[in-house]
């Protein structure tokens, strides 16, 4: 999900670099009012374990596997504005140590990796689970926040990469959300037997969650960082915009009375072409992707 | 237990080992955006800045195995963008092209300037950058732990696969994985808290202080010149190929 340079637009690329360093900022400036040092050993040890719980793979289809994000677990245990950079230094340090992902592209890796899972999966436990969660409730609302938190982010990037990048639509957000919608099962049930253990053996930390207050404001400067990217791509991609829209649109149109005979003529002339194309592509990739793997000996 | 995948080749000692770290943040990050700049038609900057960065690649010395089984990171995303170009206009097609070029040309740009300079180096020359202390300070921490937690997460897997005999069910295996990354980020917390007491006790203000091996020096002038001289060439609208021929 970390996206390289050079897959979308290099403008947009660098406003979300500016928009997500802001955010790091008021993040900053927030916790370091109420809790700073102590939390800074906290923030720094838990993006420690973020990075190398990712070592811990779960087979999930063929030679792929899923892992901890971990956007959601902090998200639930600090709270969104911690988790925020906490999360944002777990991303630059992959593109840093692993280059797993792009330079420019940071801040959108970090919104969408850093920012959105945390955001949601915190919003959607606190939804589910209220205030003084325990039990079954506890697992499942952790299952539920994780689960959707990697959904939404992967459309997210989605989004990114087609109203910005090279990506059409109907490429992307198919793949990414479907492909996430299975790695974020893996997601969830790590959240919540994450958090099922920490309510066994050190119930003070989920019952208390001293780091985890949210305030009015904070919650106007969240609901501004979510709505500029939107703003952004829309305003960005007002060239391409219609051109999927108007498509959608057009095809609904023909499909809707009578049209399905024209309709499955124009799919079924180049479909089958594509569609083999498109599978022997895949398999292309994922033998040179094994092959190179298997040679680096990791 | 090894985990050499950080720093492998930092510590090597070629031109561009030696330079400084904000020297080399500025240089590479200016080179990358300039690439991602370069407009799709202009294939011949394409080609010059390809040329810049293999003999970038050459002086520094690292292996060139090393850049290539780091680049498959980008593969899933070549793979999306091959398919959606499949499903568009072939005229598209050409724009494919450019588009690996360019993001293979930025993450070439990257695996240097990461693998050319140390995790130390690099923080103390984005803290001099002006970076948001508490950031540095992160990630700082997250280095210096990186390894004593990927140890225990090891060892706890070391431990998993000595006991169990087979394959459980997924849900099964899901919760002892999830039970795990409990135990470890239990212990982190209670590193964390060691950390603050510690850390407390000795009088923490803030930051750390760091010895500066490097220093600017005309080696860095020179990088940064003849940088930022390629880039104004290469935009400026005189022909390159007049020029080097």
């Amino acid at each position: 999900m970390h996206i390289p340079d050079g897959f979308i637009s290099t403008p947009f690329a660098l406003a979300m670099d500016g928009l997500s360093g802001a955010a790091i900022l008021y993040a900053a400036r927030r916790v370091g009012r109420d809790l700073a040092d102590r939390l800074i050993p906290l923030m720094g040890v838990l993006s420690a374990f973020v990075f190398a719980a990712q070592l811990l793979n779960f087979p999930v289809l063929g030679g792929t596997s899923g892992h901890l994000v971990g956007g959601a677990l902090l998200g639930i245990l600090l709270g969104p504005m911690a988790a925020l950079l906490t999360m944002a230094t777990v991303v630059i340090a992959q593109a840093l140590i692993l280059q797993d992902g792009g330079l420019i592209a940071l801040g959108a890796n970090i919104f969408n990796i850093g920012a959105v899972t945390s955001l949601s999966g915190y919003l959607v436990f606190r939804l589910l689970a209220g205030e003084q969660p325990g039990g079954q409730l506890l697992a499942v609302s952790a299952f539920v926040a994780g689960w959707l938190s990697t959904i939404i982010s992967a459309s997210c990037c989605a989004l990114e990469l087609a109203f910005s990048g090279p990506i059409p639509l109907r490429v992307a957000f198919p793949a990414m959300s479907g492909y996430y919608a299975l790695i974020g099962l893996v997601e969830g049930g790590l959240t919540a037997g994450a958090l099922t253990f920490l309510s066994h053996s050190r119930p003070d930390l989920i019952k208390g969650r001293i780091y985890a207050k949210m305030e009015a404001r904070d919650w106007i400067g969240v609901l501004a960082f979510v709505a500029l990217p939107i703003v952004l791509l829309i305003m960005g991609g007002s060239s391409r915009l219609p051109d999927p829209l108007q498509r959608l649109l057009r095809l609904s149109l023909d499909s809707a009375p009578g049209g399905h005979a024209a309709y499955g003529a124009a799919l079924s002339s180049g479909l089958l072409i594509r569609v083999g194309a498109s599978m022997a592509l895949i398999l292309v990739v994922i033998a040179a992707y094994r092959w190179i793997r298997r040679r680096a000996g990791r | 237990m090894k985990h050499s995948f950080v720093d492998r080749y930092a510590a090597l000692d070629s031109p561009i080992h030696i330079l400084e770290a904000r020297t080399k943040l500025i240089g590479f990050v200016s080179l990358i955006i300039a690439v991602l700049f370069v407009p799709a038609e202009r294939e011949f900057t394409f080609f010059a800045y390809f040329f810049l960065t293999a003999a970038l690649m050459g002086i520094s010395q690292i292996p060139l195995g090393f850049i290539v089984s780091r680049a498959v990171m980008m593969l899933p995303f070549v793979l999306l963008a091959g398919v959606g170009f499949l499903w568009r206009d072939p005229a598209d097609a050409a724009g494919i092209y450019t588009l690996f070029l360019r993001s293979s040309l930025c993450l070439i740009l990257l695996i240097l300037l990461t693998n050319t300079t140390r995790f130390s180096e690099l923080l103390h020359g984005l803290r001099k950058l002006r970076c948001p202390p508490i950031l540095v300070l992160n990630l700082a921490f997250l280095y210096r732990y990186l390894f004593v937690i990927t140890e225990e997460v090891m060892r706890m897997r070391q431990a998993r696969e000595c006991r169990r005999t087979g394959r459980a069910p997924v849900v099964e295996e899901l919760r002892v994985l999830g039970s795990m990354l409990g135990a470890v980020l239990l212990r982190s917390f209670e590193r964390a808290e060691r950390m603050y007491q510690a850390m407390h006790s000795r009088g923490f203000s803030g930051g750390f202080p760091v010895l500066a091996p490097r220093r600017f020096s005309w080696r860095d002038l020179t990088f940064v010149a003849v940088i930022a001289l390629f880039i104004v060439l290469s935009f400026s609208d005189i022909n390159i190929s007049r020029l080097t021929l």
